[in-house]
Parts: structure tokens; sequence; C-alpha cells
């Protein structure tokens, strides 16, 4: 393979500008193309650029290095953005601190507590659709449904979900942003953001709830060294906790769904075998990674995997093109859920930063999918429907299904 | 001494794997941790193939099967 060398990085340089919406299913292979080209290659299309390391091992041992790959920004499009998040952007000890007190929420027993709700409005919105026989699964299913969980979750009223969506698409808007305008939608947003949670801290500070199921009550009389935790940093927390909950569901949703729908054998298989469906969503999210990378910022200059990086410096670590690596996974772009290492997929990031919600987007997944087949078993992409997908974290933008 | 299920505390980040793909074997605390990751557990022989798939469901590799008196 030819590929232009940059003599100062000591490593290819690309130029894939990955913040672009593409044609679907065509960012994974190119990920794949310059995940070949060495272990680290220079991507040069954004204002600072950044290095990307996309081999799963280097992936796994670079995610362990929270020392001098630290995380007070994990964009890699831009090392400064100013969207703090609470608290992907800590690093251990603090970040180890914070988790502690939010790993409950979100742990299997949490999550088998909001399972009923799961099944009920599963239930409701499919039983909705079913007789309209032609929808977009994306905005008609995919983000409703994650929305009012994750509301719930937050114990937070499930008729606010057409209120804060905008406010979440804005904010991702900024991450990926490349126009001013988008920038200024995301601070809007996020003020919106604080103004509604805010409203939510005042009234559980005069109403506390049960610090055991109430995740703002938590927040509220939790203490990080002996220090409650600021207001602030408590709102910042919702914030983030709902950006990363309601966006990574829908994207999972379209993916699977236009999978289910466009290869009836496996979709047969699913109908008659419910049980295989939580082996069914780990391959799914290995094959089509919506998270396609995990920013981490240099701490001091160094030489990562031989390339020399300054200070400040950004590195992709390349979660999807992992997930494809064939170093690691036998014939890796194959859906085989049988595959003996299915668990080892690194779509939900991996090391101390591994995703809180694994288990919430596990069980909404497997809910979603058992509830829609029992009700809709047979299905098809919409003739000649034209399929985008977002560029910076994966999305499909629409996905029209249809049925008898 | 018999086989012994070790968690490595330092390599355990709580992705959950080991317990999903073993259930009737292991169990979660509070957090979402595995509940052994901070003592070694005990394995009688019938309790190996469990133990087996569970190691090797870590994707942080993370757990261990000992033998003896390693």
């Amino acid at each position: 393979m030819t590929f232009e060398l940059d003599p100062e990085r000591r490593c290819p340089v690309v130029h894939t500008d990955y913040r672009q919406d593409r044609p679907a299913f065509t960012t994974i292979p190119q990920l794949g193309v310059e995940r070949e080209l060495a272990p680290a290659v220079w991507n040069d299309s954004t204002e600072y650029g950044f290095l990307m390391v996309q081999r799963y091992d280097d992936v796994m041992e670079l995610l362990k290095q929270t020392d001098v790959l630290v995380s007070d920004n994990v964009n890699a499009f831009d090392p400064h953005m100013q969207i703090p998040l609470i608290p992907n952007s800590l690093n251990p000890p603090e970040h180890t601190k914070v988790r502690r007190v939010l790993n409950p929420f979100f742990s299997p027993a949490a999550v088998k507590r909001l399972e009923p709700l799961a099944k009920e409005r599963a239930e409701s919105l499919i039983g909705a659709l079913a007789e309209k026989k032609s929808v977009d699964l994306v905005s008609e299913f995919a983000i409703l449904y994650p929305t009012e969980l994750f509301l719930a979750l937050l114990g937070l009223p499930t008729e606010d979900g057409t209120m804060v969506l905008p406010w979440v698409e804005a904010i991702f808007g900024g991450f990926f942003a490349s126009t001013p305008e988008e920038l200024q939608a995301a601070g809007d947003a996020v003020a919106s953001f604080n103004e509604y949670f805010g409203r939510l801290v005042d009234e559980r500070s005069a109403d506390p709830g049960d610090p055991e199921t109430d995740l703002v009550s938590r927040l509220l009389v939790s203490e990080i060294d002996g220090v409650p935790m600021s207001r602030e940093d408590i709102l910042v927390t919702c914030m983030t906790l709902m950006t990363a909950g309601l966006d990574t569901t829908r994207s999972a949703l379209g993916y699977i769904f236009h999978q289910l729908a466009t290869e009836p054998d496996v979709r047969h298989r699913m109908v008659n075998e419910p049980e295989s469906w939580s082996r069914f969503i780990e391959e799914a999210i290995r094959v089509n990674s919506l998270i396609i990378q995990d920013g981490r910022q240099v701490k001091e200059d160094m030489e990562v995997l031989g390339c020399p990086m300054k200070a400040g410096e950004m590195v992709w670590l390349g979660l999807a093109a992992a997930n494809r690596d064939p170093r690691k996974f036998e014939d890796p772009d194959t859906f085989d859920m049988d595959r003996e290492n299915l668990n080892h997929h690194l779509g939900f990031g991996a090391g101390v930063h591994r995703c809180i919600g694994m288990h919430l987007a596990r069980a909404e997944l497997v809910i979603a999918l058992e509830t829609w087949h029992k009700m809709i078993p047979d299905y098809r992409l919409r003739p000649g429907a034209e399929l985008t997908e977002r560029g910076g974290q994966l999305r499909l933008q629409t996905l029209p299904l249809e049925w008898d | 001494m018999g086989a012994q299920l070790v968690v490595d505390f330092g390599k355990c980040t709580g992705h959950g794997r080991c317990y999903s793909t073993a259930p009737d074997l292991l169990t979660y605390d509070e957090e979402g941790f595995v509940s052994v990751r901070h003592a070694p557990m005990d394995l009688d022989e019938s309790q190996l193939p469990a133990a087996k798939t569970a190691m090797d469901a870590c994707p942080e590799q993370a757990m261990r099967i000992t033998y003896g008196t390693e």
C-alpha cells in the first residue's frame, strides 16, 4: 500500500475528515484502510490534527495509560473544546471517586429495576407503530424509547423528552462542529440544560428523594473526599449522562434494525431464538461500533508508538477499527454471533472510562428487540432508500422500514 | 489446594461480562463489579467450565484460574 509519510511525525499522514456525513456503511471500511497503513497515522483534516491509533492491542494498551494520555479533553477533533464532561473529562484518582458515586445507578441491579418500565414503554411505542406499516425507525422509535427510559432513570417526567432532545442534538453538533454557528448552538443548549437540571436540583434540595433510587438526590448528599459535589459539577454530570445515553442507543438501534431488515436469515433465526438477543447485540456492537473513537490528550511531550507528540495534542483511539482488527477477530468484517471472543469488543470502550451505561444499554436493546420481533417479526427496508451516516459519532440519519 | 478464580483488582474495570456469561457462578456488587474481585474464589471441579467461560469473556483479561499452591 502506498501512502504519504510525514517525516516530522514519523508516520503516514491521511486527510479523511471524519466529521462529515457519508453514505451509510462507508466510514468503518475507510477507518480499516487507515488502520492497516501503520500502527499510528497522523490525520491532518482538522485545525490541529490528531494521531490515529486503531489496532486492537495498541488501543487496549493506550486506554490503560491514564497517567500520560489524559482525558482533560476527549474530543480528538478539537483539543480546545469548551464543553466539560463529568466524569469523562476527569482522570484518576478524581475520576474513580465520581464513578463510585455514579456506578450503583447503572449497575445490573439498578437496570433490573428499570426493566418492567422498559418493556411497558417498548410495547406501547411499538404497538402504536405496528398499524402504520411504514415508519422512519430512527425518529419514530429509536430515539423516543431511550429518551423516555433515561428520563425515568433520572427521576424526570418522560414527557420532557421532546423538550430535551433538540438540546442533545445541538451539543453533539458542537462536538463535531465545523462552523461557528454549530458551536454557538451547542453553547445555548448547554445553557438550556443547566436551567432545566438547575430547577431539578432546587426541587430535590428542598424535597430530597431516596438517594438509593433518585440520582440527583444522591449527587446532592454524596461527598468526594469529604466535600459535597458543587452545584455546577452536579449539573455537568446530569448533562453528560443525558447526552451519553440518548444518541448512542438510537444509533445502535438504527444499525441493528438495518441489518435485521436486510438479512432475513438472521432475523428469522432471532425470531425463533429470542434467548440469543444478548449474544446478537454484542456482535452487532462489534461490527458497527458507533463510537468510532475515544480521544485522549497527551499530558507531556512523548512518543506514541514511535511518533513524537507534544503536550496537549490529541490521540484518536479507534474503537471501531480495533473491533474489525483481523489480528484480534477472525474474519472481522463478517457478523458471527457465535464467535468465541464475542465479548472482547471495545464498543463500550475499556479501562477506567469504560461506558458506565453498558448494562443499561444492553438491557434496553434486548428488550426493544425482543418486543419488536414479537409484534412485528417481518419487515423490510423501503426500496430505494438512500441512507447516510453522520460523521463524528456514527448514526443512520434515517431508516425507513415497511411491512405488510 | 484446589482451583481458585482470581480477579486482578487493578485490571477489572467492571465490564460485567464474567457474571453475564456465567450467571450461576458469579454475581455483582452494588457498583456493578464482580463480587469476588477482592478475594480469590475457591472452585470445585463442577464449577471449572463456568469459571473458564467467565475468564475467557473478560475484555481486560483480568481473570485467571490458579491450580494448587501457586
